[in-house]
């Protein structure tokens, strides 16, 4: 076990290298010069220039990009080229909003969607099935922003339940915290919990159908002990590729949520940067959230490596 | 060369039959109205995009800034947005960006994406290898904000965004269409393809991609849906296109900031959205529907095991037989039905009867589909959903089992009458320790502490003759083979010491020499525990090896029974000489394998006379009449005439 956790974890970080170079370089594919977008049209070539060489820009690209990724090493992503500031200060400031929003969802998602996908999956063809069949359908349909915005007016604005937005940090009051998120984790999981109840839904089907389950069965081991002892465990092995994934989209789609509920996150940030072309600032965020990815597919590598004695390495 | 015309006949022969099944396709595709609704909602979305200017009913950029924020009215259905605009035409001129942005997505995507996808899964090699760590990386950043990067660099606008969700398609469709191209390589019209010497890009795109086409175009109409879904988030973002094309995302947009003054704002494209990506997913789900056939339903249908309610007719105490001290199981006019058709049912196992003693190993031969493993399985209470028993009765000792409520029924499977299968590694729990899964039996119905179970556990396992059962315990399945998992299934059959065994195939997927070793152990423990066996086979030599009696079982009726001796070497029933006949050892002396002609055909072509009638060829007009009466142990009116004598 502890083989595969270094394993993964080596894996990870050259994955995370990789992705840290391509950035880079789609990046600096882009037509646009930040220079020019900085200073404005009407600066001259030689305040061009100086700022060129103030930004390194001038030095050649493998430099620009050693330095680059020596500096994220020790947690220093550069400079905003609009607001100076460094952009590991930033992100420090909004990684705790994007984390609480997305652990949330992800936790949401899969909880909702294990229940739901459980309930289901034990009474096939019966009412409760149906009912979670097609409301699986409907939430896989229903955009998840459209419904924070909707959620937000009714629950927020009209009954004033939640905050309709902006982020209380944790440490200045935790029952603010939980209020303020509680709408926004909501909207963020609805597609995830939808994906995993219908996956899970299917796999318990599988399960209790599988020939393991007849034998147990034959062996006079009551129903409710096998729902309890083999269903979860095997159900879950199918299932965890499937919440990782979830969990991507989870991330993908929290900047929209973000902007719903007036969240300044990793996500705002980077919105900002692609409207700017504020390429520092823009680098810094893809690679937070690429990190964020591979740190949830980490753990999923382990979470099988628990579950399933099949993938472990002898 | 005679060879190669025969193989290359073989992919057009493919092909026509895939033309045939997309016939078939069509119709199960029109059969469904749910799907046709889809459809036609997918042609009126196309139409909305491409009517727009007709059917439009204001200018979507004509301002009337007298009526801004307007609610619903009868000139503006929709109400008007902040700068007094019409919502409708908004709506209808945004069903126009949306169907235009995500197909030029989905078409950038496949365009790319197929034809990469079927070089790297058919060549493979160092390609393939490299393409899938490239493929890898991408993934690792989340497909939004991977989206959003490539926007960052392409700037603003609606192709932009096209390109931008067409890329993460593409890696999508390529991961797919790699998969798929990989599985079909293997086969054997691709093989024949290639020794006729035809092109690669023939091979490609003209056998291989018509065979994978059907998940692809699944894909393609889900991918349609979460392309508009991910383009009004773009523009939602604020990364879309100019303030004069409507779309539903920046539509959207203005709803949030102006929800407070006019919350009706957010309804319209939210709900298009809705109905836009339901459309495509709808699609999606019948076309994979309808191109998987029925399986998923009848996987559906075989989900789990119950039993019937209540027998419907009782049979009260000892109604004459005279049952001998020895005698555990007595099973009688057992009668499993299916509900089939509208209203009606079928039975598949009619007027069984059969008993066992201790210390007896019981063969119950006969083909596939005549009803062995459905006895098994009845006798436990254990008939798959929907059957039911119908009616019966099944003695052990002094219960029926028949009477008994599940709950009551698991206290004596398991521990009084136990059951093995054919598929012993499938029979256990991937997941658990052979050791957890061998103590729970025996804390399931002995109470057994945990530790004690263990105990037993080990000592169990070396009685099978598992080595090191110590150690052996903590295994899981995988890392057992399959005579070994035969051994624990039958460990765990006996843990609690039963009175009968029911062993469905147990040596069937095993090496010959593994079958034989099995085959001892059961006997051997069939002696240790004085039980009963009732051996469920197909192979006369097995039966002749071990059994006592056989019973001989052909569509859902036993048509001979007697001692083993007899059966094998005087058989009654015409069927009986025809399994007999069967047994591979005759091949030397017969030239070439025989079989039984024909197959057991399926229960509702089950004629009412004698069921064997279709097959046999003695049958004559007074075996049809009426169903056949088991008489001095043989289901056959023409018995004494037909005299069979075994050659020796």
């Amino acid at each position: 076990m502890r083989r595969l956790i270094a394993l993964r974890l080596a894996m990870s970080v050259v994955s995370l290298l990789l992705v840290a170079g391509f950035t880079f370089s789609l990046i600096r594919l882009s037509p646009a010069d930040p220079v020019v977008l900085a200073l404005g049209e009407g600066a001259t070539a030689a305040q061009k220039q100086e700022l060129r060489r103030q930004l390194g820009l001038d030095r050649p690209l493998a430099v620009q990009f050693s330095s680059w990724i020596g500096g994220v090493l020790v947690g220093d992503f550069g400079q905003s080229i609009f607001t100076h500031r460094p952009v590991s200060q930033s992100i420090s400031d909004a990684l705790p909003v994007t984390l609480s929003l997305v652990s949330g969802g992800i936790v949401l998602a899969v909880v909702i969607g294990i229940t739901l996908g459980f309930i289901a999956g034990l009474r096939p063809g019966t009412w409760v099935d149906r009912l979670v069949t097609s409301g699986v359908s409907l939430a896989l349909a229903v955009p998840g922003f459209w419904l924070a915005l909707l959620l937000g007016l009714w629950l927020a604005v009209t009954w004033r339940l939640f905050p309709v937005a902006g982020y209380t940090p944790l440490s200045e009051n935790a029952l603010h915290w939980t209020q303020g998120l509680v709408l926004p984790c909501l909207a963020l999981s609805v597609h995830g919990a939808a994906v995993i109840g219908r996956h899970m839904r299917g796999v318990v089907i599988d399960v209790m159908d599988s020939p393991f389950v007849e034998a147990i069965r034959a062996r006079g081991t009551p129903r409710s002990l096998i729902v309890k002892r083999y269903v979860l465990k095997n159900a879950l092995v199918p299932l965890l590729p499937v919440i990782g994934i979830q969990a991507a989209v989870v991330l993908a789609t929290s900047p929209v949520i973000e902007k719903v509920f007036v969240l300044p996150g990793v996500g705002t940030l980077m919105v900002n940067a692609v409207v700017s072309s504020d390429f520092m600032m823009l680098q810094g965020t893809i690679l937070v959230f690429a990190t964020l990815l591979i740190i949830v597919n980490l753990l999923i590598d382990i979470g099988l490596g628990i579950l399933d004695p099949r993938i472990r390495p002898q | 060369m005679t060879d190669v015309a025969v193989q290359v006949a073989e992919p057009s022969a493919d092909s026509s039959m895939a033309r045939d099944s997309r016939k078939g396709l069509r119709w199960r595709l029109l059969g469904q109205p749910l799907t046709v609704i889809c459809f036609a909602g997918i042609a009126v979305l196309i139409g909305v995009a491409l009517f727009a200017p007709v059917l439009a009913p204001f200018d979507p950029n004509f301002a009337d800034i007298a009526h801004r924020l307007k609610g619903p009215s009868s000139t503006h259905w929709l109400g008007t947005d902040v700068l007094g605009r019409d919502s409708l035409s908004r709506l209808l001129y945004g069903a126009r960006t949306a169907v235009v942005t995500s197909f030029e997505a989905v078409g950038l995507a496949i365009i790319v994406g197929i034809p990469f996808g079927l070089l790297i899964g058919y060549f493979g090699g160092w390609w393939d290898r490299l393409a899938m760590r490239a493929m890898d990386i991408l993934q690792s950043i989340p497909s939004l904000i991977f989206a959003l990067a490539v926007i960052a660099v392409l700037g603003r606008g609606a192709n932009q965004i096209a390109i931008a969700v067409a890329i993460v398609f593409a890696i999508i469709l390529i991961r797919i269409t790699r998969g798929l191209a990989l599985r079909e390589r293997e086969l054997l019209y691709v093989d024949a393809a290639r020794v006729s010497g035809l092109a690669s890009s023939r091979i490609l795109f003209r056998e291989i991609l018509p065979n994978i086409v059907g998940p692809l175009i699944v894909e393609t109409a889900i991918m349609l849906g979460s392309a508009i879904m991910i383009v009004t988030m773009l523009s939602f973002l604020g990364l879309g296109l100019n303030a004069d094309t409507p779309d539903w995302g920046s539509m959207l947009d203005d709803a949030r900031q102006y929800q407070a003054m006019q919350p009706f704002m957010a309804l319209p494209p939210g709900l298009a959205i809705m109905f836009a990506v339901l459309l495509f997913n709808f699609a999606g789900d019948s076309l994979r529907d309808a191109l998987m056939g029925t399986q998923r339903s009848q996987a559906l249908r075989r989900r789990k095991t119950t039993r019937s309610t209540r027998p419907l007719t009782h049979f009260g105490g000892n109604n004459g037989t005279t049952r001998t001290d020895a005698e555990v199981l007595n099973v009688k006019d057992l009668c499993v039905a299916f509900p089939y058709g509208k209203k009606g049912s079928m039975e598949i196992l009619s007027g069984v009867e059969f008993s066992l003693r201790r210390g007896e190993v019981v063969g119950l031969v006969g083909e596939s589909g005549s009803g062995k493993s459905m006895t098994g399985l009845a006798t436990l209470g254990l008939v798959p959903t929907p059957g039911i028993i119908k009616r019966g009765e099944i003695r052990l000792g002094d219960q029926n089992l028949i009477a008994m409520s599940d709950a009551e029924l698991n206290k004596v499977r398991g521990s009084e009458i136990a059951m093995i299968f054919q598929d012993s590694v499938a029979g256990l729990s991937p997941v658990h320790t052979i050791g957890q899964q061998l103590a729970e039996p025996l804390q399931v119905h002995q109470g057994l502490s945990k530790q004690d179970a263990a105990k037993r556990a080990v000592e169990l396992l070396s009685l099978v003759g598992i080595p090191d059962a110590a150690r052996r315990i903590h295994d899981y399945p995988h890392q057992f083979s399959g005579g070994m998992a035969q051994r624990a299934m039958i460990a765990m059959a006996l843990s609690c010491g039963p009175k009968v065994l029911l062993a469905d195939e147990p040596t069937t997927a095993l090496d010959v020499t593994i079958q034989a070793q099995v085959l001892d152990l059961l006997g051997d423990l069939t002696l240790k525990f004085d039980m009963a066996v009732l051996l469920i086979t197909h192979d006369m030599g097995v039966v002749a090896e071990t059994c006592d009696r056989v019973l001989v079982m052909y569509a859902g009726e036993i048509v001979e029974e007697g001692s083993a001796i007899d059966v094998l070497t005087r058989p009654q029933h015409p069927y009986s000489r025809a399994l007999l006949a069967a047994t591979p050892r005759n091949e030397a002396r017969v030239g070439h394998l025989p079989t039984v002609p024909g197959t057991v055909p399926p229960p509702w072509d089950w004629p009412t006379g004698c069921r064997f009638s279709p097959r046999c060829p003695h049958a004559r007009e007074k075996c049809l009449a009426a169903p056949i009466p088991l008489k001095n142990g043989v289901r056959c009116i023409r018995a004494d005439e037909l005299e069979f004598a075994h050659d020796p």
